[in-house]
């Protein structure tokens, strides 16, 4: 008895299905073959086109620029004149950017641009506007020697950069240079990494707690790392590497620049 | 005797330095000094500056982009140095054209920039031609012309002293004249040193007085101006004519002498029909292209009309827009057009697509420049502020300045609630002595924050305490003793009340002043309603300078930031926010846009520049 109910209850939950794909056979076969031949041949260009439109136009493709960005007076131009040509340049705050190519020190030698944007207060935020979706990779410079005292501008400037929407879309690769290593007071990489968490960790809360505009749109945006644990760098979905480097190099102006932790990183995009 | 030269790039190459004999000192620091505080600010008109005991002049090459910079001792006045920058710059610009036209800074990086010969040469130069301009020496007596006069001619006598009396009327006039003929002839001239050299002419008394004007008016005219010589005849009865006060003509459309009934198109008349109105329908024309910005057109060789690709060279560059560029595309345009034979059809047409082409770059020009402004300098982050206060144990004092019933009081309130919902204890220091129901206005305040946020929750202590000691005593006495009971009970925030006081009144803007010079808050805010309109710059002007004048110290407070309130009275008249910002240099710091404590809010930049534009 309840076997006959669960098999009747089975064809009950069939059937309502069955007569549907038989019409739909039927009609199928009743076609002509060239019309459904039109029909396949449609659904598969919108395919194609789909599939070549997504990847056409994910940035990734796109982008083949690498920024410097930075603090004034970091010395985002001398290692820019550096990584270039290797030339020693007196440099002066620079008020719009400069670009080149820049041929890259690994075997497949592959070129993209190098950018260097100015990192006065007033001009920064149009300038990383202008370039922040063409970037594949951002190299932050800091000022080693005169990092205690800038660490909440630095970390402001790099909150802003991560909080970014279009560069949390794209997630190029980030690169902290702790530059000016050559100056006997500069901090180590591992000590700026430290000190710049510990920065972002009630950066992120003070500014998730800002008043939203005037308008309605939300003044803090999204929120770094995981709640509840103290903020890491390895948290972030993009991914953060700390290197040393020197543009002045130790031997002064007529050495080479001690940039071969920075060169070896940007080799390996 | 300069101290150093350098021409470096915008983009921050140093492609050229000089540094003068006996000079140790990098310039480095001052260039910098230089850069972040004119060309980047650029507020100041004129090109130099003073950096300790430097004096910097610049000069900016915008074609190929560079910036050339001259340094000098402070105390030493010289005069050939402007014109010695623009010498510099147009030899070094002939000479490295072929490198520096070249788009990418690889060649910067890679050229090495060699200028040492021609800079000393042009150095030579320059201090030689300053030092001809020394004074003329006095002449003796014998050489003067009085000692050539006979003595009856200068004994006074009734007809004598109408004679020499119409002479010297004739003098005051040619004086008078020659300037204005000038400034009438064009705008290539330039008016101090013509009105320099004709007073030093007329130190020449005597009965040739007449003649030695116009001969020496000649002669200038002849150096000076493009303009041919039988001009200058024309221009000579005029001083015959007796002098009366030139009727003032107020210019309507920023043209002088052009009367209404030129402007007048009220008849139906079609502009083919009188060769009159065509001349007034291409002068509006040109009216309108140059107020929109003609100067687009001009490529980057100065005077080129190069017809469309003119435009587009034009319009790809980025030049600044400057009066002296728009004059020569002005002129050439308007002899292209009076060429044509269709004029007038062809004129209109291209007026209607210059102007839309022209008018959304412009448009889009002035918006990035609006959001440049309102973008805040430095960071605009209170709450971090405030733990950094909480961290060295010190309560963290904002003090609200500003005129009468701007919404001082409300706003306090508002950003109360604001800190206490974050978490943190607020004083609220009632420095209003003045006004009539200011503390117990303040009291209401706290006992409703109080009961929204009771103290069981807040650990016992109420969130919110009032500081008040009554009415009519010094108000900066009472701040004082409040910031010293925070501190006694490590309140996070102290917030101080002022009286609102107009501008103009000097002992209440000492008093605010002392008020600030004595306890030293962390922020000074201004607190100005949206409504207010031009009075915001005269209010924040004496404000600052109130401030700047009466404290002790030489790094006196001024105001840090803006509140801007009562927002949700204006739509679109958001002028306020741009002059205030402006003018100050300061951030924006909130926007009040209601009477409740949740309508506070922070300013977006571009939000508030695209509802200026639209309108």
């Amino acid at each position: 008895m309840e076997a006959a109910e669960s098999t009747g209850r089975e064809n009950m939950e069939e059937n309502p299905f069955e007569p549907y794909m038989e019409t739909l056979r039927q009609q199928l076969e009743d076609q002509d073959p060239v019309f459904l031949i039109g029909i396949i041949v449609a659904l598969a260009v919108v395919v194609i086109t789909c599939v070549f439109l997504k990847y056409f136009l994910t940035s990734k493709t796109v982008c083949s620029a690498v920024l410097l960005v930075g603090l004034c007076d970091s010395g985002k131009t001398l290692l820019f004149s550096r990584l270039l040509s290797g030339n020693y340049k007196r440099t002066q705050t620079s008020i719009t950017d400069s670009s080149a190519p820049y041929k890259a020190k690994n075997d497949k030698g592959s070129t993209w641009t190098l950018i260097d944007l100015p990192g006065h207060d007033s001009l920064r935020p149009q300038y990383l506007e202008k370039f922040k979706s063409a970037a594949r990779a951002i190299v932050f410079v800091v000022d080693s020697a005169i990092f205690q005292k800038e660490v909440r501008d630095v970390a402001e400037f790099l909150y802003v950069l991560l909080t970014d929407t279009v560069i949390c879309r794209n997630t190029p690769l980030l690169l902290v240079a702790c530059n000016k290593q050559d100056i006997t007071m500069a901090k180590s990489a591992k000590l700026i990494q430290q000190q710049l968490e510990k920065e972002l960790n009630t950066l992120r809360v003070t500014r998730s707690a800002a008043l939203s505009s005037q308008d309605g749109s939300v003044g803090g945006s999204l929120f770094l790392g995981k709640k509840g644990k103290d903020f890491e760098f390895s948290q972030l979905p993009m991914k953060v590497e700390f290197v040393e480097c020197s543009a002045r190099g130790s031997k002064g102006e007529d050495g080479a620049a001690d940039t071969e932790s920075l060169e070896l990183s940007l080799a390996k995009l | 005797m300069l101290d150093f030269f350098t021409i470096f790039s915008k983009g921050g190459i140093v492609l050229w330095c000089f540094q003068g004999a006996g000079v140790t000192e990098s310039f480095t620091g001052p260039v910098n000094a230089l850069i972040r505080s004119v060309i980047l600010q650029e507020r100041s008109g004129n090109n130099s500056y003073t950096h300790e005991a430097l004096s910097l002049k610049y000069k900016l090459d915008n074609e190929f982009e560079l910036i050339f910079v001259v340094g000098f001792q402070k105390i030493l006045t010289l005069t050939y140095v402007d014109k010695f920058i623009d010498d510099v710059q147009l030899h070094f610009r002939d000479r490295y054209k072929n490198e520096l036209e070249q788009k990418g800074s690889l060649k910067l990086l890679n050229n090495s920039f060699e200028f040492g010969n021609e800079f000393k040469m042009l150095l030579r130069e320059a201090e030689a031609s300053g030092k001809a301009k020394s004074p003329a020496p006095m002449r003796s007596f014998k050489e003067s012309e009085k000692s050539q006069k006979t003595v009856k001619s200068m004994i006074e006598t009734k007809g004598g002293d109408k004679g020499k009396e119409q002479s010297g009327k004739k003098n005051k006039n040619t004086k008078k004249d020659a300037p204005a003929a000038e400034a009438a002839k064009g705008d290539q001239v330039k008016a101090p040193p013509t009105v320099q050299k004709v007073t030093v002419e007329n130190g020449n008394q005597g009965l040739t007085a007449d003649e030695i004007m116009l001969k020496k008016r000649e002669e200038f005219f002849r150096k000076h101006m493009a303009a041919p010589p039988e001009k200058t005849s024309s221009k000579s009865p005029k001083p015959q004519k007796p002098r009366e006060k030139p009727r003032r003509v107020w210019d309507i459309s920023g043209k002088s002498g052009k009367s209404t009934k030129t402007l007048d198109y009220s008849d139906s008349r079609n502009g083919e029909d009188s060769t009159n109105e065509g001349e007034p329908n291409q002068d509006v024309f040109f009216d309108q292209v140059s107020a929109v910005g003609l100067c687009l057109f001009s490529s980057k060789k100065a005077g080129g009309f190069g017809g469309m690709f003119g435009m587009l060279k034009g319009l790809v560059g980025s030049k600044n827009l400057t009066q002296a560029d728009m004059e020569p595309v002005l002129d050439k345009m308007r002899d292209h057009l009076i060429g044509t034979s269709s004029a007038k059809g062809i004129s209109d047409q291209m007026s209607s697509y210059v102007c839309l082409a022209v008018a959304s770059t412009v448009k889009q020009a002035l918006q990035d420049s609006l959001v440049q402004i309102l973008q805040p300098k430095r960071r605009v982050d209170i709450l971090r502020d405030v733990m950094d206060a909480q961290i060295q144990r010190r309560p963290f004092v904002i003090t609200f300045c500003g005129v009468n019933g701007v919404g001082k009081s409300t706003n306090l309130a508002k950003i109360s609630f604001w800190l206490i919902e974050n978490g943190f204890t607020v004083l609220i220091a009632a420095c209003d002595t003045f006004r009539a129901g200011a503390v117990e206005q303040l009291r209401t305040h706290q006992r409703r924050l109080n009961s929204l946020h009771p103290p069981e929750k807040h650990g016992g202590r109420p969130v919110v305490q009032l500081y008040e000691k009554g009415y009519g005593k010094d108000a900066a006495g009472i701040a004082m003793e409040a910031i010293a009971y925070a501190r006694n009970q490590s309140f996070d925030v102290v917030l101080v009340d002022t009286a609102g006081r107009m501008q103009d009144n000097a002992p209440l803007m000492t008093a605010l002043a002392k008020l600030i010079a004595v306890n030293m808050p962390d922020l000074v805010l201004f607190v100005g309603e949206a409504l207010v309109g031009n009075e915001a710059v005269d209010q924040l002007v004496k404000f600052n300078q109130a401030l700047a004048d009466h404290s002790m110290s030489d790094k006196p407070r001024l105001i840090d930031g803006i509140v801007l309130t009562k927002f949700d009275t204006i739509d679109d008249k958001v002028g306020a926010a741009i002059s205030m910002t402006y003018i100050t240099g300061q951030p924006i710091v909130f926007v009040g846009t209601g009477q409740t404590y949740n309508d506070l809010r922070s300013l977006n930049a571009r939000a508030v520049v695209s509802a200026l534009m639209k309108a």
